[in-house]
């Protein structure tokens, strides 16, 4: 009975607030938070040894493949091109066959934040990091 | 002369091959199958894929350089070693995989 009733004063005190909050345009789903530093740890996981730490192109196994790993600041390619070629390899799509297919090994959602990573930190994107991430 | 040459150059190669062994080392559940090896100059070593899923060797050791590209289970990829030293291998794709490859004289 008093455990009902604190429960009710909660509504009550919470009342005016809850809306609000529904109401807010720009905050993130818990899907949304945080996905360029998920992007980001994936990157630095699975990406830098070719790519690099700046992501352009000069990881410390660069120098070994012609053509060279992609700058990914520079990249013009599309999201939905990232996504082919993280998940079916350089092979796959004419680039080169160095480029591993990363398919079997990330995770949909690990793909997705990677290439929202990529957009992030490309010099012509026009992704801006989400509320309630890290690189605000 | 000039065939005189040509067919000690031919027995040599010969010779060499003769002595050349191969090593078999497998990919198993994200791990190479021996964690260090120890081969002579001109030794083979056969890089097995056994996991359902692909597997990327390479070096960049300065006794030997190499990737041998993406390749998906049941196939192998072999790489000769010619210059002494020791060979850090890797996998491009699982980080944790490391094998030291002593090359011997």
């Amino acid at each position: 009975m008093r455990g009902a009733l604190k429960t009710l004063l909660w509504f009550i005190a919470l009342g005016p607030v809850l809306p609000a909050l529904a109401a807010e345009p720009d905050q993130p789903g818990p899907e949304e938070a945080f996905k360029d530093v998920r992007g980001y740890i994936v990157f630095k996981t699975h990406c830098v040894l070719c790519h690099g730490i700046h992501a352009d192109g000069n990881g410390r196994a660069a120098k070994n493949y012609n053509p060279r790993p992609a700058n990914l600041r520079l990249s013009d390619k599309s999201d939905r091109y990232k996504e082919m070629i993280i998940r079916n390899g350089g092979g796959a799509m004419g680039r080169s066959p160095f480029m591993p297919p990363w398919g079997q090994e990330l995770t949909d959602e690990q793909i997705r934040d990677v290439v929202y990573y990529l957009s992030v930190i490309n010099v012509n994107s026009k992704a801006a990091p989400k509320r309630g991430s890290l690189s605000q | 002369m000039l065939l005189k040459n040509l067919f000690g150059c031919l027995m040599l190669a010969l010779a060499l091959n003769a002595t050349a062994a191969e090593f078999e080392v497998g990919q198993k559940d994200k791990q190479f199958s021996v964690s260090h090896l120890k081969v002579k100059l001109g030794d083979t070593v056969n890089f097995v894929n056994y996991d359902p899923f692909f597997h990327n060797v390479f070096s960049l050791s300065d006794a030997k350089t190499f990737d041998l590209g993406s390749y998906p289970q049941g196939q192998g990829r072999k790489i000769t070693f010619n210059n002494p030293g020791t060979v850090e291998v890797e996998c491009a794709i699982h980080s944790q995989m490391k094998l030291v490859i002593e090359v011997e004289k």
